[in-house]
């Protein structure tokens, strides 16, 4: 059994625990940060890439919105290359109530948001592919986001002020002596080894899965809702700037350009188990018909890949239990010694990606208070390690990078125009990791033929850099494999089932990759 | 001289139109563009799994279930595509139709063919080989350390194990480029000189004994290449096919293109067919999408060859609905639901068992009876099977096209 001792464990890697643990290290704690998967692989990595202006809140929730347009302001400097600046319109669909966009400008102008109404001929004409019949145009802030960078550049924030990051380490118990938290057990997924970790603070930001961590310490239970959203990526940027229903906020009511891709979204339907979201096929086909609205013949365009993330939202009791889109967005801090008589333990949920960094300051600020210290926040003022320095994120990118090695490097995904050394490097850093771990990274394999042609030479380049043995190599290509296809049958069609023929032509027909020896005994991915 | 007019040129729609200018008929192949063949790995596959490794593929055919396309074809349909096939591709083509080869792939999988390559005959492995597998830098579709590992622990089909191990080598297809496709090393190995000088790189780092694996690109036009690399070697050479585009899939479509060339098949290639006359149960005409306008090509006879879903010749929409995107012709397989499903590595997808039924001579079926007289379905179009799994595309596609033409003859 490895043993640690710190100040303070956050539980947790998607965007929240990254947030915290770099605030807690930035204010001189000593930390560690525990996830049983990867960083972001959790409603992190699962919504719509969207970076809020704030409007979408404006009228439904004001609170929220002002935060998102404080928030998308700061991310956008501090995160530059995570963030693209795209800009975004609401837009009143031929069947919507033109009234809401007075609502909306009143709202904007209320909570601080910046919004102005354009002439819809200027809308169509920056956006030509938008539905003809819109009938206002109301042009705000938002922006895009990559959620795998943002996190990744929070915990590399961290580690310089000398955090620890401990991904594929699972929480098995936590102890607690007279009422106050003591140690956090965990198991090494990786490896099957014990750790202890000897604290005095416990930060629980665990998400959706936040209850489950609250009651390892005997809390009572924690009413964490995890509300499903569906999201459908579409080959190409179908806009150029996030569109937005100028409605109620309401399913299928935003197309964010995100990358190569844009995404749709989304549902939000009550679940019981955030471990087991099903994208339904009347959701994928909703999406498509609010497609529509915003982009006619969104229904002969290709769509690539899709998935549903779990909305971390605690319960309140302002709505219906059912209604989770209407529940708070608004973050909440519970304090486990009033409510359970337990110390050194603080749970976060609700919140939103594009306010995560304004929520680690409301939790350590609350820790600070309870453990009677004054430390100030300081994670606004500095910029990121890797990415804060530097402009903002623009979709041309990676061809500009290409230009550059295009005569010393391969590409190994032409889709994603990802090089031989973007992968090496990244395996390199992580010699444990699956191909999904690195492609969340990299976006090996995201693209139009999700993985057809990249992901057997990945296999190849990551078996020559003596990481990885053969049996691993295998296993790991058939996993990513089979784990795109999660994500690719539900939404199947068109110009993308013609890409999967071509893709199990290549596969099978031409590999046989279903007929390599299976492993001698099982290999831990 | 009656007209056949032929759409689709990947294996069927080639083998189609060779036949039927040998038959005689004035053949028109009309084509989207390059065909399917150089999409696939340049063997001539029957049957390979049947769901075990087939050895005997004849055999095999002869005890398919009766929704599958070979129950219309025929053991002895399948053999006379072969002999025909032979005789279109001389210097490309050998195998026996009663014994498959077990050829490694570029992950080092051991795959069950027909019909193969000269250059690929090597890897046909007896147990106790040693196999040597050159990886070269600059080609990023051929990973040595995959095949050579996978090899390694893989036993051979009639038991038995070879050894196998990875090198690699720095050759250079064009100056100043790191990231050269399969095709431009092919057309490199061309010259005799690069042969020589890859042959004096890779010489030292062989041993006696060995079986040197490479991947397909030893050579496009020139068919001695592979022997001449062999000799200058001194040791036994073997071709592994890539992923597209697959040089040795490009030369089977040369060989055949040339043939039909030589035989006096028309072509208009670069432009796709999108619709179709008929009078009652004759198709007269199909109309190519040329611009300014559209061209009519009226014929006696029409043969389909347009491909499966890879080609676009089936289609699903975003509600589901599955057609045959050119004549509509009616489908079967669609009852199968649902017609994709959750499970990766589990049961083949149902979807790709879609296509049209036909009966002996190929012509398209609804309910039992043709749909046109004169409407012949060869290839991917045909339902009942998914051929990538079982290894069995280019055979439906060569005897459903020798079926298909010499039914027309006869007719004419």
């Amino acid at each position: 059994m490895r043993k640690l001792a710190v100040d303070v464990v956050v539980i947790g890697g998607g965007s929240t625990g990254a947030g915290v643990v770099r605030d807690v290290a930035m204010r001189g704690y000593s930390t560690v940060l525990l996830e049983r998967a990867d960083l972001g692989q959790g409603t992190t990595g699962r919504f719509h890439g969207l970076l809020h202006s704030g409007g979408r809140y404006v009228v439904s929730d004001p609170l929220s919105a002002t935060e998102c347009a404080q928030e998308n302001a700061i991310l956008s400097r501090i995160q530059a290359g995570a963030v693209e600046m795209t800009g975004g319109y609401f837009v009143t669909g031929p069947d919507d109530d033109p009234a809401f966009a007075d609502k909306f400008l009143a709202g904007a102008a209320a909570t601080g948001v910046p919004a102005q109404e354009i002439p819809v001929a200027e809308a169509l004409r920056n956006e030509p592919r938008l539905n003809r019949g819109i009938k206002r145009a109301i042009e705000v802030l938002d922006g895009t986001v990559d959620g795998w960078q943002l996190v990744w550049g929070a915990a590399n924030s961290a580690q310089h002020y000398g955090a620890q990051i401990l991904t594929y380490h699972k929480v098995t118990k936590i102890d607690t002596v007279d009422g106050h938290v003591a140690a956090v057990h965990c198991t090494d997924l990786k490896n099957g080894e014990d750790v202890l970790i000897e604290t005095g603070f416990v930060l629980n930001c665990a998400g959706p899965w936040a209850g489950q961590i609250a009651a390892m310490a005997g809390a009572h239970p924690v009413d964490v809702i995890p509300g499903r959203g569906i999201m459908v990526a579409m080959s190409h940027r179908l806009v150029n700037r996030v569109v937005n229903r100028c409605i109620y906020p309401a399913d299928g009511d935003i197309l964010v350009p995100v990358h190569t891709v844009s995404i749709i979204g989304t549902t939000d339907v009550k679940v019981d188990d955030p471990d087991h979201l099903v994208i339904e096929t009347k959701e994928v086909q909703q999406m498509f018909d609010a497609g529509e609205v915003l982009v006619p013949g969104f229904r002969k365009a290709r769509a690539l890949h899709a998935w549903a993330g779990a909305r971390p939202l605690i319960k309140d009791n302002r709505v219906a239990a059912s209604d989770t889109r209407h529940m708070s967005r608004g973050m909440a801090v519970i304090d486990h010694t009033t409510r359970d008589g337990l110390d050194g333990m603080l749970t976060i949920g609700g919140g939103k990606l594009t306010t995560y960094r304004l929520m680690a300051e409301h939790i350590v600020d609350a820790m600070c208070d309870k453990l009677g210290e004054k430390r100030v926040c300081r994670t606004a003022e500095e910029d990121m390690p890797i990415e804060g320095a530097g402009p903002n994120y623009v979709v041309t990118h990676r061809l500009h990078d290409r230009e550059h090695d295009r005569l010393d490097d391969q590409i190994i995904c032409e889709c994603e125009l990802m090089s031989r050394k973007m992968f090496t490097d990244a395996l390199a850093e992580q010699p444990k990791g699956s191909f999904d771990d690195l492609r969340r990274q990299l976006r090996l394999g995201m693209g139009p033929c999700q993985g057809g042609f990249c992901s057997m030479r990945a296999t190849g380049i990551a078996l020559a850099s003596e990481h990885i043995d053969i049996e691993r190599a295998t296993e790991l290509l058939r996993l990513f494999l089979k784990n795109r296809w999660i994500g690719l049958w539900p939404i199947l069609h068109g110009e993308q089932l013609r890409q999967t023929a071509l893709d199990n032509w290549i596969f099978s027909g031409t590999l046989d990759i279903e007929h390599l020896p299976a492993a001698e005994s099982e290999v831990v991915l | 001289m009656s007209r056949v007019v032929v759409i689709g040129s990947g294996l069927a729609g080639l083998v189609a139109a060779n036949r039927l200018a040998d038959g005689g008929a004035e053949v028109l192949l009309l084509s989207k563009g390059i065909g399917g063949l150089q999409l696939g790995q340049g063997t001539v596959d029957v049957l390979g799994y049947a769901p075990q490794r087939v050895t005997n593929p004849i055999k095999a055919v002869a005890e398919v279930a009766a929704s599958h396309p070979y129950a219309a074809i025929g053991a002895q349909g399948v053999l006379t595509a072969l002999g025909y096939l032979k005789e279109l591709a001389p210097d490309l083509l050998v195998g026996d139709p009663e014994a498959n080869y077990h050829l490694p792939t570029a992950v080092g999988a051991l795959r069950p063919t027909c019909l193969a390559q000269p250059s690929m005959l090597a890897g046909n492995l007896k147990a106790g080989s040693s196999v040597v597998v050159v990886g070269l830098r600059r080609l990023k579709d051929f990973q040595p350390e995959l095949i050579a590992g996978n090899l390694a622990r893989t036993e051979l089909p009639d038991g038995g194990r070879v050894s196998a191990r990875a090198i690699n080598v720095d050759a250079v297809a064009r100056e100043g480029e790191i990231d050269s496709s399969g095709l431009t090393f092919a057309k490199a190995f061309d010259d005799p000189g690069y042969r020589q000088r890859f042959a004096e790189l890779l010489a030292p780092k062989l041993s006696d004994g060995e079986i040197v694996a490479l991947p397909a690109v030893i050579g496009l036009m020139d068919r001695q290449a592979h022997a001449d690399l062999s000799a200058k070697l001194g040791h036994p050479v073997f071709e592994i096919p890539l992923p597209p585009p697959s040089v040795a899939g490009l030369r089977l479509n040369q060989a055949l293109n040339a043939r039909a060339q030589a035989a006096g098949v028309r072509m208009v290639s670069g432009v796709r067919t999108v619709g179709f006359t008929a009078d009652g149960d004759r198709v007269l005409s199909v109309r190519n999408a040329t611009v300014p306008a559209e061209r009519e090509y009226r014929a006696d006879a029409f043969v389909l060859a347009t491909g499966g879903f890879e080609a676009g010749a089936l289609a699903m929409d975003s509600y589901g609905a599955v057609t045959e995107t050119l004549f509509g012709l009616p489908l079967v397989g669609t009852e199968n639901t649902p017609l994709i499903h959750g499970d990766y590595w589990g049961a083949e997808q149902p979807i790709f068992s879609v296509g049209v039924a036909v009966d002996a001579q190929m012509r398209v079926l609804d309910k039992g009876r043709p749909v046109y007289a004169n409407l012949r379905a060869v290839g991917d179009l045909i339902a009942g099977s998914t051929r990538w799994a079982e290894k069995s595309g280019d055979g439906v596609a060569a005897a459903s096209a020798v079926l298909a033409a010499d039914s027309i003859l006869k007719e004419l």
